[in-house]
């Protein structure tokens, strides 16, 4: 029977195609996860304990520095590598802070001592003694260069003079350890604290009453608070959760995110940078948690945008001012700090290129008039672009037919199962073998191969037959393989080592098969009793 | 009342003289179809029965081409002559026998004398033998071919050419010289006399053959004839009658001649030569010769046509036509040939290219199934809002077809595999189901293990876009339940929710959930999933379906049925205790009533009140189908009449040869309200379907769809006592009428502006009445024209000299 293919088919041709995979439910990233993962974290060297505050110079290079155990670490933004280390701590070091104009870097330490640091000296230049208890918090406003605030944990919100090393303002209004606090983008006169009694307080140093403007109770713990940037509105981070209040509005409750799984343990805001299309210079609340997720949250939309998985308990975050560096403290030391790879680079040597090519005198070749004696005149016109308004008829699409769907079209069954099988890709070959029971022919197929062409097929039965997308078809397949063709299996050794091969993956198979039944017969009992209540 | 979904490939059609219309036999009318549009013009009716020939009275002279004459047979024993250009009936000849097929020579031979006084016309005719039953069920043969004298309206007494088992069919030569017929093993050809009178004889020879013969051919001007076999071989006998037909005066010395040696030819048959061509598998249903004779066309189950060239037997094909071809037809125009396949469709060719111009296709017909799929199987399903009916085809298609205006919508694809018709079915398409609104449909299809390998079941889901009407995938399903067959779906009436149950025992629920991509432009598509999983008692799982407001699944586990919240996936009640098991479930419209249907050796149809949560009342019924209407609480069924019945049937006009009755109810009422009387119930539906004229009077009641297990249907308002029949007349066909046949440049182009180039010359006439040379320049053939330079200088020059004139003037 061997009808020719060069006329036209009444009926549609179709290849052989096999099953379709299950696609996962996950959506394409949308273009901003694609910006927050773009931030490839780079592990720079393991630093010796825990990293607790991550703050970025307010100054042209975005530096950073890191405290951890009793030491602040000032990181160049560049190349991600530490620049200087000031060690002149008797205890642990806590939440470093840089002045507006990035000269200056001031830092708590659990012996309750703040000192104040040049950065290229690396020397203290003030030592503000008060706080009796390890401080925990330390901020400059963010304009203001004379003063500071900090927070202990022996309950006090301190004002502080830095040039006379004096305190201003003892606030006391906390209950128990202030932990966290932020100073006001519109007011430098005004900033908050949380405290792990639950509460976060607006202090305004103008009003000298030494209570605070506004309590509000998060509900838990509070581990960090910030200013968003219109300065009316604050998030705090407390056990699980993350709020977002209204403080202009008396601080009422606008929103609480609670998608993280533990602590959460520090915020920051993140800016979208220039050249991410609809949501250029938006604002969001990165928070990182002990759970190890980085969340990125829009807070016009109340939705969680993106969310970033590391490998262990993070304990702090900061975010550049040119949104080119992202950096993120853990629990046990390691600083991933990434760079989003920024298209000016690939862009200038492109316009470079463009301009060295601008200077060559090489010019347009002049059009020629073309004429059936050129080769071209044949050719004009044909890849001629349709105009806007043109009405598009498109050519049908041609069915394209692998070598094993010609020769099923030609009924040529055994050979299209060889042609499959060596053309290796499993899908295919299951596929050719689904056509061949659907014609029944498959097992005749079997009978006809030769020894090498039946060595193929239990090479393939082999790897495949336990695989649990194809087992359905080929452990029965290969049982009846086996049976049909046993008498030229004894005859050949290589045919005898496929077949030892094949029965140690079916042992294998067997015996996953077992304990997944012993799994099964734990847990049934289990969601019976889940379902019963 | 509306009728449809005739089969249009039970007799071969015809085409008109001019080549622009197809004759198409469809159930007791005769269809007429433009080929250039493939829609229907006009249609003759006036048969009670199927019509089983339609023969185009030939135009002997081109300028009769236009004379629309043609005659028709039919199973109600009349014989009709029409003008189908009006369409209207001009003669009916009764001769009381049902007739199978029908012959006129003496319009085929040219009569070169012009005959003041035209002969008699003479029609071998193919009948049942009816009238004396008791005589031929002793003989058993009850087929004959009679001759009929079609001019004085009666047949010829006595003549009885043959007689048969049964009616065969007739074939002539295209020269209207031999006629014939093929019988089991033989063929018998007849000589058509010179000169037709009422009583002569007919001279006629028995060509053998080892096997039953399927179809014959005869060459147009040699004595040649072709026959086909069911094993598939092609017999041709060249010069067969060289002794019989060979005529008194001449040769009987050629006689002696092909006394030795007669190749291939059996037993004492009249041929010189018998020759065998052997390429078809299986039974050849399609011989037909060119006009010139110089090819044969064969055609047969694999659904390939074979061009075989007579002389060298080398061959051509059309393959894949995909189904079973049943009758080949050349045109007067020689490039037009139609081709009638299995499946309902008419497929218009271009003859040399062999391409496809235009398909004529009536509503597929049942496919058929494998024994132990029976049950899984439905066979259609409607779309209420619409008036379509979806129809699932051998070659794992659904088409949609238009129960208005009695055509086809749209086909889908379901199962992506090329079609062998002869091959064994191994994929079967079980169930469909359609969304209330019909935009999602719902497919089951099984493939067949071949010796436990390889089996399984798929569940799709389709999606109809808002713009365009076709369906596409939107999610596919393996092995939904397991291994376990699935026994129905049930959409639910406002949601994007689906059930399906299954034999393994358990039912699932299916929710669509919209999710909308925009990587570059929005993209809507919804996700099946499965939402719960329930079961009863690990029973089977037989029947399901939503309540109107959706609320409530109902679904049948074996005899008692389960009511189920879809949302929580909670049992809420069970329901009493069939005697059978249910196979199938609906609630009756608004109404709090629910109707199941059971087969077996004690068929039921129960109906339950869902406030007592009982049975209402019951009948003892071997229901085929069960309808009900979504506004009024109404419900047909449709009821088979048991073997019994017929026995002691009393009014046997009603009856006639119904087996089949449709009875409608009223919910709470066991009375039925009205039922009719249905032929060929088995395997036959029943749905309200919207009437399309809701714009006037919107409280219309819905209509009652019909499709018998041939796939014919009809449409009526349960309600109106009058049975009118309302013509389906396509209002968008009227334009599709009389398409014009243009050829070359015109077909290309369309016609050039003829009116403005007239203007033209008589412009230029009344300017320059002496030369008008730029109209005659470039006349002629183009081989023989002088070279372009020549005339370009004279044709430019004429152009100038008439505007000069124009200057003056």
């Amino acid at each position: 029977m061997a009808v020719d293919d060069r006329s036209e088919a009444i009926v549609k041709t179709f290849a052989v195609k096999p099953k379709l995979k299950p696609t996962t439910n996950k959506s394409t990233p949308t273009p901003e996860s694609k910006y927050w993962k773009s931030f490839k974290p780079k592990q720079t060297q393991t630093l010796v304990s825990s990293i607790t505050s991550l703050a970025f110079s307010p100054t042209a290079p975005h530096d950073f520095a890191a405290t951890h155990s009793a030491t602040v670490t000032v990181f160049s933004s560049q190349t991600l590598e530490p620049k200087s280390t000031i060690a002149a701590f008797k205890d642990t070091a806590t939440s470093a802070c840089f002045r507006s104009d990035g000269q200056l870097l001031a830092a708590g330490s659990y012996s309750g001592l703040i000192q104040v640091f040049d950065i290229k000296k690396r020397s203290a230049l003030r030592r503000l003694r008060g706080h009796s208890r390890p401080v925990h918090f330390v901020s400059y406003p963010r304009v203001d260069k004379l003063h500071l605030f900090s927070g202990g944990d022996d309950a006090v919100v301190k004002y502080w003079d830095v040039s006379s090393e004096i305190s201003i303002h003892n606030l006391i209004g906390h209950k128990d350890y202030v932990r966290c606090g932020d100073g006001s983008p519109v007011s430098d006169d005004m900033f908050i604290t949380g405290s792990y009694d639950h509460s976060v307080r607006v202090w305004d140093v103008r009003v000298s009453s030494d209570t605070s403007m506004l309590n509000i109770n998060h509900g838990s713990p509070v581990e960090d608070v910030i200013y968003l940037p219109s300065g009316g509105l604050i998030a705090t981070a407390g056990g699980n959760s993350v709020k977002i209040w209204d403080v202009i509005g008396g601080g009422k409750l606008l929103h609480s995110m609670e998608s993280h799984n533990k602590t959460v343990t520090s915020l920051t805001v993140g800016k979208i940078g220039q050249d991410s299309g609809d949501f250029t210079n938006q604002y969001r609340i990165l928070s990182v948690s002990l759970d190890g997720y980085l969340k990125v949250f829009d807070y016009s939309k109340l939705k969680i945008t993106s969310s970033i998985r590391f490998p262990s308990s993070l304990m702090s975050v900061a975010f550049s001012p040119d949104c080119s560096t992202r950096v993120i403290g853990t629990s046990n030391g390691i600083l991933y700090a990434g760079k989003r790879k920024t298209e000016e680079t690939v862009g200038s040597v492109k316009s470079e290129w463009g301009k060295y090519v601008g200077f060559g005198a090489i010019d347009e070749p002049e059009k020629r008039v073309l004429r059936p004696s050129y080769f071209r005149y044949f050719h004009r016109g044909q890849s001629e672009k349709p105009s806007k308004g043109d009405f598009l008829i498109m050519r049908s699409k041609k069915v394209k037919l692998a070598e094993h769907d010609k020769l099923l079209k030609k009924f040529h069954h055994k050979e299209a199962l060889v042609s499959a099988l060596r053309a290796k890709n499993p899908e295919n070959i299951v596929a050719v073998m689904e056509e061949l029971v659907s014609r029944k022919k498959l097992l005749k197929c079997v009978s006809n191969l030769g020894v090498d062409e039946l060595g193929l097929l239990l090479g393939f039965l082999q790897r495949y037959s336990t695989m649990p997308r194809y087992a359905g078809v080929l452990i029965a397949f290969a049982k009846k393989v086996v049976e049909s063709r046993a008498d030229d299996i004894t005859g050949s050794e290589e045919l005898k080592s496929h077949i030892r091969n094949l029965k140690r993956s079916v042992m294998e198979e067997i015996r996953i098969q077992q304990s997944l039944q012993e799994i099964q017969g734990i847990i049934s009992p289990l969601l019976k009793i889940a379902g019963r209540r | 009342m509306i009728r449809g979904g005739k089969s249009f490939v039970s007799s071969p059609p015809a085409f008109s003289n001019d080549a622009k219309k197809l004759l198409v036999c469809t159930g007791d009318t005769v269809s007429i179809f433009s080929t250039a549009t493939g829609l229907q013009i006009s249609e003759l009716e006036g048969h009670t029965a199927l019509v089983t020939s339609v023969i185009v009275v030939p135009a002997p002279t081109p300028a009769s081409r236009i004379l629309c004459y043609c005659w028709t047979t039919s199973l109600d024993g009349t014989i009709k002559y029409w003008d189908f250009s009006v369409p209207e009936l001009m003669k009916t000849i009764n001769i009381q026998l049902p007739i199978y097929s029908m012959v006129i020579p003496s319009l085929l031979s040219q009569r070169s004398e012009n005959d003041v006084k035209s002969p008699d016309i003479y029609a071998y005719v193919s009948v049942e033998d009816t009238k004396n039953e008791q005589n031929k069920q002793r003989k058993e043969l009850s087929g004959q071919i009679l001759k009929c004298n079609l001019s004085k309206s009666r047949l010829v007494r006595g003549v009885i050419l043959t007689e048969s088992k049964k009616p065969e069919n007739i074939t002539i030569s295209s020269t209207g010289k031999y006629f014939g017929i093929h019988e089991k093993c033989q063929l018998r050809i007849w000589e058509v006399p010179a000169k037709d009178l009422k009583n002569i004889t007919h001279r006629k020879l028995k060509l053998s053959h080892t096997k039953n013969l399927s179809c014959l051919a005869f060459h147009p001007t040699e004595r040649i004839v072709a026959a086909g076999d069911v094993t598939g071989r092609i017999l041709i006998w060249r010069g067969f009658g060289g002794k019989t037909f060979a005529g008194d005066n001449s040769a009987n010395g050629r006689l002696l001649m092909d006394e030795d040696d007669k190749p291939g030819v059996r037993g004492d048959g009249d041929a010189d030569s018998c020759t065998t061509w052997h390429w078809h598998s299986a039974e050849v249903k399609v011989l037909f010769f060119s006009s010139d004779g110089a090819y044969l066309y064969s055609g047969g189950k694999e659904g390939v046509l074979v061009v075989w060239q007579l002389d060298t037997g080398k061959k051509k094909f059309l393959p894949r036509i995909g189904t079973r071809l049943l009758h080949f037809l050349n045109s007067p125009d020689p490039s037009l040939s139609s081709i009638s396949c299995a499946d309902n469709r008419i497929h218009i060719l271009k003859t040399p290219s062999m391409e496809i111009l235009k398909s004529i296709s009536g509503i597929k017909l049942p496919s058929p199934v494998p024994e132990t799929f029976r049950d899984l199987c439905n066979d259609f399903v409607f779309d209420h809002t619409a008036g379509l009916v979806a129809v699932r085809t051998e070659n794992y298609c659904i088409q949609f077809y238009s129960l208005f205006d009695d055509r086809e919508i749209s086909e889908v694809q379901v199962c992506e595999r090329n079609h062998q018709p002869s091959d064994d079915v191994t994929i079967i398409l079980n169930l469909v189901a359609l969304s209330f609104e019909g935009s999602v449909m719902c497919t089951v299809e099984t493939r067949m293990a071949e010796e436990g390998i390889g089996g399984f079941i798929t569940l799709k889901f389709w999606e109809c876009g808002s713009q365009n009407s076709d369906f596409s995938l939107s999610t596919v399903i393996y092995e939904p339940h397991r291994e376990a067959a699935v026994s129905a779906i049930a959409f639910h009436p406002t949601r994007g929710m689906a059930v399906s149950a299954s034999y393994g025992g358990d039912f699932k629920v299916w929710v669509g959930n919209c999710e909308s991509q925009q990587n570059d432009k929005l993209i809507q598509r919804t996700r099946w999933a499965c939402h719960a999983v329930g079961s009863y008692r690990k029973k089977p799982m037989t029947a399901a379906a939503f309540s109107s407001d959706g609320s409530v699944l109902a679904v049948a586990a074996e005899t008692v049925i389960t009511l189920w919240d879809p949302e929580k996936n909670v049992l809420v009640a069970v329901i009493g205790s069939a005697l059978e098991s249910i196979v199938n479930l609906s609630f009756i419209g608004e109404s709090n009533f629910l109707v199941s249907a059971s087969h077996g050796s004690r068929p039921q149809l129960a109906v339950w009140s869902m406030s007592k949560l009982s049975i209402s009342w019951s009948y003892k019924l071997q229901t085929e189908a069960v309808a009900c209407s979504q506004k009024d609480s109404l419900l047909a069924v449709l009821a088979v009449l048991p073997e019994s019945y017929k026995g002691q049937e009393h009014d046997k006009t009603t009856l006639h040869n119904a087996n089949g009755v449709i009875l409608l109810f009223n919910a709470g009422d066991p009375i039925p309200i009205a039922s009719w009387f249905v032929t060929k119930a088995k395997g036959g539906g029943l749905a309200f379907i919207q009437s399309r004229s809701s714009g006037d009077n919107m409280d219309e009641n819905d209509l009652l769809a019909y499709v018998n297990g041939d796939h014919e249907y009809a449409v009526f308002n349960p309600h109106g006592a009058e049975m009118y029949e309302r013509k389906v007349r396509h209002k968008d066909s009227i334009s599709g009428e009389e398409g014009t046949g243009n050829f070359g440049y015109a077909s290309m182009y369309g016609k050039l502006p003829l009116t403005e180039l007239k203007l033209k010359a008589i412009e230029a006439s009344s300017v320059m009445p002496s030369e008008r040379a730029w109209e005659s320049i470039f006349s002629g053939p183009s081989h023989s024209l002088p070279p372009l330079t020549k005339l370009c200088s004279t044709f430019l020059e004429s152009f100038m000299e008439k505007r000069s004139v124009t200057m003056v003037e």
